[in-house]
């Protein structure tokens, strides 16, 4: 059910992302950093929902949250001449690959899982098939 | 359970539409200013271009300041010649005055010679006419509208014994002869009535008819024969 929302969810989006009036230059450089922010919540929700502490509370007040700092923290670093975008893209970035680097263990993990209890099953199988034939 | 999952997968659907919507969004963005090239150019690039239209606005403006300065240069080299031109318009002016291409007026006499039963107008009276008013200091003068330049001929075409008439700036004229000088009034008048060897008199004693009248203003028309007439052909300028 969760999935058949995020592929609708994701349609529709493409669809109004497709149709509405383009933003001016100036802004989609905080649109980018708002996107990166909210990329980072996302991947991190999917990790805590793997490792089964998933919260929606945390989830849409980071999504949000993070994403609105992000945009505050780069309108900041404009005023003041310092890129403060690269720090909030390096941070979110690191935290996606970390992320991702745990989603990856999870499912290799969870894989060779299978198959040692695969193997073992057959060993047990074996073992009962000797156990039945002696 | 079921209700909380509900909404759960509400939620998530609804930020998965933001999101996607807020990225397929800034994808256009990109998309679109890579067409437009500058605006996507690296800062460093935009200002290596801001620095080289600086040194050429510099150079620019250096030229602009030169082209000035030639624009005022010419400006009064211009101002000069139309101070030439404009002497040269004023000597025109006089030329034109001097040689008769223009309409003048001023003081001057009014000679009426006709025709009367005994004798007839011939050429060498109006000639003579003519001589005497030039003496006395006639600046223009004209017979019948014809104005008297210093290639006007004053000649008798005879047709036949009765029938002649007068060729002046090769147009025909006929009496009344109507002659009018511009010039020193008293000189005019007094030169043409001299006691016994005057022109009125000796010519009045010949027994032709001769009025004259002095005027306060006198109009004589401009030369108006043909206009090669007034230039010269073969005489040339002989250089110093």
């Amino acid at each position: 059910m969760i999935i058949l929302a995020i592929i609708i969810g994701c349609v529709i989006g493409a669809m109004i992302g497709m149709n509405i009036p383009t933003i001016p230059y100036t802004y989609s450089g905080y649109l980018a950093i708002a996107i990166i922010a909210a990329l980072d919540s996302v991947f991190g929700a999917i990790t805590s929902s793997l490792k089964k502490n998933f919260d929606l509370k945390i989830f849409l007040s980071g999504f949000f949250v993070n994403a609105i700092l992000a945009m505050a923290l780069t309108y900041l670093g404009q005023k003041l001449n310092v890129d403060i975008y690269l720090a909030a893209v390096v941070v979110f970035v690191g935290r996606m690959f970390n992320n991702l680097g745990i989603i990856r263990r999870y499912y290799v993990e969870k894989i060779a899982d299978k198959k040692i209890l695969a193997k073992v099953e057959e060993v047990m199988k074996q073992v009962n098939k000797d156990d039945t034939k002696n | 359970m079921e209700k909380n999952k509900k909404t759960i997968a509400v939620i998530i659907g609804i930020v998965c539409i933001i999101l996607v919507a807020v990225m397929f969004a800034q994808f256009r963005v990109v998309e679109e200013t890579d067409i437009t090239g500058i605006e996507t150019a690296r800062e460093e690039e935009l200002q290596d271009m801001l620095s080289s239209f600086k040194t050429r606005y510099e150079e620019v403006e250096e030229k602009l300041i030169e082209t000035e300065q030639k624009i005022q240069e010419y400006q009064e080299k211009l101002d000069s010649n139309e101070q030439a031109s404009e002497l040269l318009d004023e000597e025109l002016r006089q030329t034109n005055l001097l040689v008769g291409k223009t309409n003048v007026e001023g003081q001057g006499v009014i000679i009426t010679l006709r025709d009367n039963n005994e004798e007839i107008i011939e050429a060498s009276d109006l000639r003579y006419l003519i001589n005497e008013l030039k003496l006395a200091g006639a600046e223009a003068i004209s017979i019948n509208n014809e104005r008297i330049l210093n290639m006007t001929e004053i000649v008798d075409i005879k047709v036949d014994d009765n029938n002649q008439y007068i060729l002046v700036n090769e147009n025909r004229i006929i009496g009344p002869y109507v002659v009018k000088a511009i010039g020193d009034q008293t000189y005019l008048s007094s030169a043409l009535s001299l006691k016994n060897s005057g022109f009125i008199d000796s010519y009045t004693k010949m027994g032709k008819t001769v009025e004259m009248s002095l005027e306060k203003n006198v109009t004589i028309l401009a030369y108006s024969g043909r206009k090669n007439q007034l230039q010269l052909r073969y005489a040339k300028e002989v250089k110093e």
